[in-house]
């Protein structure tokens, strides 16, 4: 297997506090890894350390690595990540852009794509076929949508930006069990044509039961790690995380 | 009648220096949060560039006053932009870099501003600039309503410049970034657009046109001094904020009012009521409405 994703003794900053202390992890070609772990772990900081987003979003790397495909990315400016890596984040909070209509959102997302509109007008197709709400909505401004909704933009907006590789941080927060469920069914068949997923969840329940592999961190290290069933029965894990 | 169409006129015609200008502290703001209040000073340096290059044309190369026009139009406007991004580069820059506090930087904008004077007063002295004539004057008149060709390109001009940022900022990429960002800053470099291209071309595009704005305004009323662009900065960031800081429609709209508020109050009370009654009006529209005209307050969703 390729591995896509290597973060190495990472350790990292936020203003003077130290919020990771030397984590290491790796995500696989095809794979969705879940890192779970409490409020306040560094699950965030995590996901915006691999972005390279521009202080002062982000968190400062002070030593470690982190590599994708087997080669450094810590000088590589954010916006190459997605446009030449093609690493996409759907962050906390979802962060659309709620003055802009949910089409103008997607546009939006294809800004450095420089394949052929053929090949983008397939994707549109794509985004609105996954989640037929868009397309009914696609004039709207983004601000007036749902939570579920907003969400549902944040997925489709990192698939216009042409991702194969996606982290997300906290999807089902603030959604609806079934809006929940649905968006990891569509999530799950995104996985299966080929997108590697890393997913960043408080319901570790959820997430192991969605992810092939795990990371439990907590306060700023990995204390467990195993495939998805390995976690789903440690018991420190159990009682920690999963609630008995 | 025919007074009512001449200040109407004349309302127009200040009112598309206000909009021309206010638009470039809308734009910046819309992007960055950040009120430029280096703008107005653009402004005269502007003014300046196109003297330069005037009489560079007319006096060392021996044009025709048309061809000079038409070459001094866009260079002021490059020139100008230049000043604009190069204020960016040096000074807001490094502090956004920082991760620097808003308040932090509109010092800094205001520092700005008063260098530009301040090294301009420094480089050619106290003494008054002449701006060449390029247009022969042409009055044009109906009844007692009389206009210049002048004042019609200013007000021609100004209407132009709103038709085409609109397009830019509605119909393009790029534009649509520049609304993003004014939402979501975050958000941005996620698309996989570079923010600091956008934040030049936002710079560009104000400073461009408050170029175009010193240029006309040069013309119009050909006496340049260092201080120009101070007050008459000033109006036109309160036009803005007026119209609604952030939004285009609004820079226009607001740079328009003050225009047309300050010509009415001259035509019917002295001539020095004029910024208490056009401010004293402009205040109690923020009192209906803080946000400005167009101005909406931003809701976010949990």
């Amino acid at each position: 297997m390729n591995t896509l994703l290597e973060v190495k003794d990472l350790c990292v900053k936020y203003g003077n506090i130290e919020a990771l202390h030397g984590i290491s992890f790796n995500v696989n070609e095809g794979e969705i890894v879940t890192l779970i772990g409490a409020n306040g772990a560094g699950k965030t900081t995590t996901l915006l350390s691999v972005s390279r987003l521009p202080p002062p979003e982000a968190p400062k790397v002070i030593s470690g690595e982190i590599s994708w495909k087997g080669e450094s990315i810590l000088d590589v400016p954010p916006h190459e990540i997605i446009s030449k890596l093609h690493m996409a984040l759907v962050p906390e909070g979802r962060h659309i852009f709620g003055n802009l209509t949910v089409e103008e959102n997607l546009k939006l997302a294809t800004y450095a794509r420089k394949d052929s509109a053929k090949d983008i007008n397939g994707d549109y197709d794509r985004v609105f076929s996954l989640f037929p709400r868009l397309a009914e909505r696609r004039k709207q401004r983004s601000e007036s949508l749902s939570g579920g909704e907003q969400q549902m933009l944040a997925v489709g907006r990192a698939l216009m930006s042409k991702c194969t590789f996606i982290m997300l941080d906290e999807p089902s927060m603030g959604l609806a069990p079934l809006l929940m469920y649905d968006m990891f069914r569509t999530l799950k068949k995104l996985n299966q044509e080929g997108l590697t997923i890393l997913l960043i969840e408080q319901n570790a329940n959820l997430a192991l039961k969605f992810a092939h592999r795990g990371y439990v961190l907590d306060t700023g290290e990995i204390v467990a790690q195993g495939t998805s069933a390995e976690l789903l029965a440690n018991p420190e894990v159990k009682k920690a995380y999963l609630g008995g | 009648m025919d007074i009512l169409i001449q200040n109407l006129l004349n309302a127009l015609q200040w009112g598309s220096f206000y909009a021309l200008i206010a638009l470039g502290y809308t734009l910046v703001y819309g992007v960055l949060l950040l009120i430029n209040f280096a703008h107005g000073d653009v402004f005269m340096v502007g003014a300046y560039i196109a003297f330069f290059v005037a009489t560079f044309f007319l006096g060392f190369v021996d044009l025709s006053p048309w061809l000079t026009l038409a070459l001094t139009v866009p260079l002021t406007m490059l020139l100008t932009a230049g000043v604009g991004v190069t204020l960016e580069r040096v000074a807001y820059r490094p502090l956004r870099r920082k991760g620097a506090h808003r308040l932090y930087v509109v010092i800094t904008a205001l520092m700005c501003g008063l260098m530009l004077e301040n090294s301009n007063l420094a480089l050619l002295g106290a003494s008054r600039k002449k701006f060449p004539e390029l247009l022969d004057k042409v009055i044009y008149t109906w009844g007692n309503v009389s206009v210049t060709n002048l004042k019609l390109i200013v007000i021609f001009t100004a209407i132009a410049v709103f038709i085409l940022l609109e397009f830019i900022v509605t119909r393009t990429k790029i534009g649509m970034a520049m609304r993003g960002i004014s939402y979501d800053k975050f958000a941005i470099p996620l698309m996989g657009i570079p923010i600091d291209n956008v934040i030049v071309f936002t710079f560009v595009l104000g400073s461009g046109m408050a170029g175009l704005a010193g240029l006309l305004f040069a013309m119009s009323y050909p006496i340049l001094e260092p201080y120009m662009g101070a007050l008459i900065g000033w109006k036109a960031f309160i036009a803005a904020v007026v119209g609604g800081i952030g939004d285009i429609r609004g820079a226009f709209l607001g740079g328009f009012l003050l225009g047309f508020i300050e010509v009415g109050v001259v035509a019917l009370f002295p001539s020095t009521y004029r910024d208490l009654f056009a401010f004293s009006i402009l205040l109690m529209i923020l009192w209906i409405k803080p946000t400005g005209i167009f101005g909406v307050a931003k809701t976010t969703k949990i």
